[in-house]
């Protein structure tokens, strides 16, 4: 939280919130537990439903580690953190419209989807923008970096672990943040995903970071979804009139995008 | 409390419960949270465009003088879970915004509320608001 103003109304809207009489609204006794967790018909964990899954905005890592006290930065990650948040984060890619990629992708304030079956687990998500993961399932092996072409969300194969969908990607670009606050990475990153259902309203989403060229060890980082029974994806194209993009600044006060010149015809 | 105090403060509970809304940029990087606007107008322009709506209106400052103001709100999409319609607003109509400033200091501003021309009062998925909620 940013300012004390905002502060104080979050301790007012909470303590108003605890005190249902305020509202002149009926307490609640005991809340229902959620539904338990759906399967399809051979018993596999059903990841979707009649609903979506709302995605909250994790701006902060270092705040969603499992284990660690802290993101094990090596020094040019640290540094670039540093300068990152000395400018606001205004050159994370995801400003410029590009698709978060790696498990920032979970952390994007916009919903998801998992459309799912044997062979493959489709995930859309409606913000990064409009853009989906395929986590082939057949059973293939992960392809060695070396042999895929660098893309923004990389090459992902999974398989169950009991309940828990274990997605391993491999193949990153450069071109994307881990976090919305600067956290950087290369393209020697690889992401171990479990992904869970505990119950029909609740998605626990774990992630764990490999990237030697980024940091001195693996680290975890973990969250829960919630999800919004009933509610639909809706449309959201974030390249149309990005007016962010066309005025930012750099360091030195010019054009970050700078125009490209016109070819007479 | 007084009860339009308990009712504004039971809005804002359920926008911060609501998660989808505008975040693609940050919000620090072009606004500036201490600089709080409120500022009545007249809309003379509704871009209805990912990633941000924005929206124009004219508001006749103390000295008379007019200045045509940019307000940024969420994405569509975002806007549409809050309660918002394609006819929510329309040019001409009169709205009151609250919100934030942009840091350049130009006549721009990032919109978290917006009074309608009807009285009602609608969010405007501010990627600040998420940004705290977090």
């Amino acid at each position: 939280m940013r300012n004390s103003t905002f502060l104080a109304h979050a301790i007012a809207i909470t303590t108003l919130a605890a005190s249902g009489a305020a509202f002149g609204q009926r307490a609640d006794a005991v809340k229902a537990p959620p539904p338990a967790t759906p399967r399809l018909a051979d018993g596999t964990v059903d990841l979707g439903g009649d609903g979506i899954w709302d995605q909250p905005w994790i701006t902060d890592f270092g705040k969603q580690l499992v284990g660690d006290q802290q993101i094990p930065f090596l020094p040019w990650t640290k540094a670039m953190y540093d300068y990152n948040k000395s400018n606001q984060v205004a050159y994370d890619p995801q400003g410029f419209c590009l698709p978060p990629g790696g498990p920032r992708m979970f952390g994007t304030p916009y919903p998801s989807q998992f459309i799912q079956d044997r062979k493959r687990i489709v995930v859309i998500f409606e913000g990064g923008a409009h853009v989906w993961r395929e986590i082939h399932m057949d059973g293939r092996p992960l392809p060695k970096r070396e042999d895929l072409n660098p893309t923004y969300f990389g090459y992902s194969v999974g398989h169950w672990e009991g309940d828990t969908l274990v997605v391993e990607t491999t193949g990153f670009n450069e071109k994307t943040w881990l976090n919305f606050n600067g956290t950087m990475h290369t393209d020697e990153l690889t992401t171990v995903e479990r992904i869970s259902r505990p119950n029909r309203d609740t998605l626990h989403y774990e992630a764990t970071i490999n990237d030697p060229g980024a940091y001195t060890k693996p680290w975890t980082v973990a969250w829960d979804i919630p999800w919004n029974e009933g509610a639909e994806l809706a449309e959201y194209i974030c390249q149309e009139n990005n007016k962010f993009l066309l005025e930012l600044k750099d360091d030195n006060g010019n054009p970050f995008f700078e125009d490209l010149p016109t070819e007479e015809p | 409390m007084p009860r339009k105090f308990i009712a504004l403060l039971c809005v804002a509970a359920s926008a911060l419960a609501a998660h989808s809304t505008a975040a693609h940029h940050s919000f620090a990087a072009e606004f500036d949270a201490n600089a709080p606007i409120e500022l009545t107008g007249t809309v003379t322009k509704v871009e209805w465009a990912n990633p941000h709506t924005y929206f124009y209106m004219d508001v006749t400052s103390p000295s008379g003088e007019i200045e045509n103001w940019a307000l940024e709100m969420g994405s569509p999409n975002g806007l549409m879970r809050r309660g918002w319609t394609r006819d929510s607003m329309k040019i001409g109509d009169v709205v009151t915004v609250t919100g934030s400033r942009a840091k350049d200091g130009s006549p721009k501003g990032n919109a978290r509320s917006v009074t309608l021309a009807g009285g009602k009062r609608l969010f405007a998925g501010s990627s600040q608001d998420s940004a705290e909620a977090n």
